[in-house]
């Protein structure tokens, strides 16, 4: 066996800090303050103010559990026996005469209060006795341990872990993601079919869904429909829908050069010489103008804006374009003239691959066990004694202990007592 | 219809509690019987009332999209359950807030847990039916989960336990400072703070888990420290060492009630605070 540090040396004081209860209650006040930072400012988690009381707070279970936990399974391995349970608390005395016989009566008065019973024999004396909870002190432990488990899975998560982002336009084909600025390859290539967003009737949004064909080599390609709250996975791979929006088709002209040029929506883009800049700043499948006097909307077909500017220090013009009035064109500034062609969805999925989440998911369901035994199982103890008198007829003496549930063993001690000296229920 | 029920259901939840007080102040056991039947029957039509706005809000996603099979319709059932916004979460809280009134009066027969139970989940109910939007609307993509039922009725158990045990707590300080007879001795009702958040601490955290779970499945991310999460979690040490200090270090009375109090502030900073306050998944602005 381990001797225990002693407690005046360094190690013996250090040891009683980590498993005392005080850095508990400082270190869960640290965190719920350091957490109410939090809610405004989230880039608190990543610093030393989170992190340092998180790793003492992990110490401090571990420490915890170490010293705690032989114990726990010791006590809870010692089944009642009936000589401990003569060393119970006595709760009541009571005796029968001569005429009663209380054994038929005292047995089913006990099975119906407590369920079966044991009896044992010892010396001159007939013990009844009955446990219940006695896996009790494993609770906490296990609660502890559980939280261990999914501090781990967060641990491996975030540093095995792998999160990113894939764009893709409708009929586009990938195999690389982007992940914290960088490009990363997929072994295997992402196609998006179609994108669909459905609106309910008063406009708010309903569903939106892509249509994906993974397609390894060796391997029949393999579709999947990703929705909200719908992911898919595939080469280890998990994609969640998080964002979609418009790519624009343009045909930009410079006199008689022309060009056809991709723009999704948002996102700045380079025209050739390198001087001047576009964004589409919005599109409209069909835009519709108010109507005269309340009459019926004026539909114009598809619609752009866009912001366009020759050197970072000009301001942008905003120029709109109508697919359907081409002419318009003419108005545009610059030596550009950018035409509407045609337009078509792309989806945002989130990637990801995370190892800890089975560890997660592991202490999770820990967790329950844990509280079953923590919170709903208090240890509950009880032993009736008979003993033959010398003038005839029985004693008897009630013992039990429930430190823990109080109430209930106040309740079955009144029952029983009411019930035990008539010799059984009637 | 469903209002009228709801408006009925907050006069007798508020009469109910009346009738507690009353029954607390002059010792009257027939007042309380009756008290405790107003409080049954109108928990039973608070909760005819919502199944009825469940129905209704089925009856018109279903008019949007037909459900083809058995489990499509099992699939609409579960998620047009009545728990999507600010108004439908505070009918479910005054429910579960007179469930688990009529419970631990089940359990305990303390008068005074009618008072708080009642008022509280009157009160709450008075302010969703004045003060609330209460259309049904349609539901948005983010909440079209299974996960919504599990994790949702968990959360607003806990919330509602640790409001009692909240109730529990202010009587036993204001109780501390005045020492009137004829209320429940201290032991007692600090035995009920501390069992009220036994059951709070199990419901959050379970709605932690399943919201936790939730989040995995529709976003890839567990936990990601949305603001009502890190609410929740505050939540969760307070009430965490509130159960330590009173298992392990044995604390008892007003250190126990003082924590019970601020847990609950933690709640509902969790509950309101952060849906109106600060934008997020959880928020219930717009």
């Amino acid at each position: 066996m381990t001797q225990a540090p002693s407690s005046t040396s360094l190690p013996g004081r250090l040891w009683r800090t980590l498993t005392s209860l005080r850095l508990t209650l400082v270190l869960l006040i640290i965190l719920a303050l350091v957490s109410l930072v939090g809610t405004v400012r989230v880039q608190v988690f990543d610093t030393a103010w989170f992190l340092v009381p998180l790793g003492l707070f992990v110490l401090n279970l571990t420490a915890c559990l170490i010293r705690g936990l032989p114990r726990a399974v010791r006590r809870s391995r010692q089944r009642l026996t009936p000589a401990a349970a003569l060393e119970l608390p006595e709760r009541a005395r009571f005796s029968w005469p001569e005429s009663l016989n209380p054994h038929p009566g005292v047995e089913k008065a006990l099975h119906r209060e407590l369920g079966p019973v044991q009896k044992s024999n010892e010396d001159d004396r007939l013990v009844y006795f009955w446990e219940r909870g006695r896996f009790r002190p494993l609770g906490p432990y296990v609660v502890h341990l559980s939280l261990l488990v999914i501090l781990t899975g967060a641990l491996l998560g975030k540093f095995l872990g792998v999160q990113g982002s894939l764009s893709l336009n409708e009929g586009e084909v990938s195999q690389n993601f982007v992940s914290a600025g960088k490009e990363k390859p997929l072994d295997f290539k992402a196609r998006l079919d179609d994108f669909q967003a459905l609106y309910y009737p008063n406009g708010a949004p309903r569903e939106f869904r892509s249509d994906l064909i993974f397609i390894k080599p060796g391997q029949a390609p393999q579709q999947a429909v990703c929705r909200v709250n719908d992911p898919v996975t595939f080469g280890g791979f998990t994609f969640y829908q998080s964002s979609y929006g418009h790519t624009v088709g343009l045909e930009v002209k410079n006199g008689d050069n022309s060009l056809i040029l991709e723009a999704p929506v948002g996102r700045t883009v380079e025209l050739p010489g390198g001087r001047a800049h576009f964004r589409v700043l919005e599109y409209r499948p069909d835009l519709v103008m108010p109507g005269e006097q309340g009459g019926p909307g004026k539909r114009l077909g598809p619609a752009a804006r866009l912001a366009y500017w020759e050197d970072s220090n000009h301001h942008p013009w905003i120029i709109v374009l109508l697919k359907n009035r081409p002419e318009l064109a003419d108005q545009q500034p610059g030596p550009y003239r950018f035409f509407l062609k045609d337009a078509k969805f792309f989806s945002v999925l989130q990637v990801k691959r995370d190892p800890g989440v089975w560890w997660v998911y592991a202490g999770f369901i820990l967790l329950l066990p844990g509280f079953y035994l923590a919170f709903l199982r208090p240890t509950e103890r009880w032993a009736l004694v008979l003993r033959r008198k010398p003038s005839g007829g029985w004693d008897a003496r009630l013992l039990g202990a429930a430190p823990r549930a109080r109430e209930a063993f106040q309740d079955r001690l009144q029952r029983l007592q009411a019930i035990l000296p008539k010799g059984g229920p009637a | 219809m469903t209002s009228q029920i709801l408006g009925g259901v907050t006069l007798a939840y508020l009469i109910a509690g009346l009738l507690f007080l009353a029954a607390l102040l002059w010792s009257a056991p027939r007042v309380k019987s009756f008290a405790l039947g107003l409080l049954g029957g109108a928990l039973a039509a608070h909760t005819l009332a919502f199944f009825a706005r469940w129905v209704a809000s089925y009856d018109q996603a279903a008019a949007v999209a037909p459900p083809a099979d058995y489990w499509a319709w099992l699939q609409l059932v579960i998620h047009q359950v009545p728990l999507s916004n600010y108004y439908e979460s505070l009918v479910f809280f005054s429910w579960c807030l007179a469930c688990l009134t009529l419970f631990f009066l089940h359990r305990y027969a303390e008068t005074f847990l009618g008072v708080v139970g009642g008022l509280l989940a009157s009160l709450t109910l008075a302010y969703a039916s004045l003060g609330v939007d209460s259309s049904i609307k349609p539901l948005m993509p983010a909440l079209k989960s299974n996960w919504l039922l599990i994790h949702v009725i968990t959360c607003f158990l806990g919330y509602a336990a640790f409001g009692l045990a909240f109730g529990a707590g202010l009587l036993y300080l204001i109780q501390a400072l005045t020492s009137r007879p004829k209320t429940p001795g201290p032991p007692l009702m600090d035995r009920l703070i501390y069992r009220a958040a036994v059951i709070g601490f199990i419901f959050l955290t379970l709605g932690i888990l399943t919201g936790a779970v939730w989040a995995e499945t529709a976003w890839g991310r567990y936990w990601s420290w949305d603001p009502k999460e890190t609410a929740s979690l505050i939540t969760w040490f307070i009430y965490a060492a509130l159960l330590h200090a009173r298992l392990v270090r044995g604390w008892q009375g007003r250190p126990i009630a003082w924590l019970a109090v601020v847990g609950f502030a933690a709640v509902l900073f969790t509950y309101l605070g952060v849906s109106f306050l600060l934008p997020g998944l959880h928020s219930y602005l717009n």
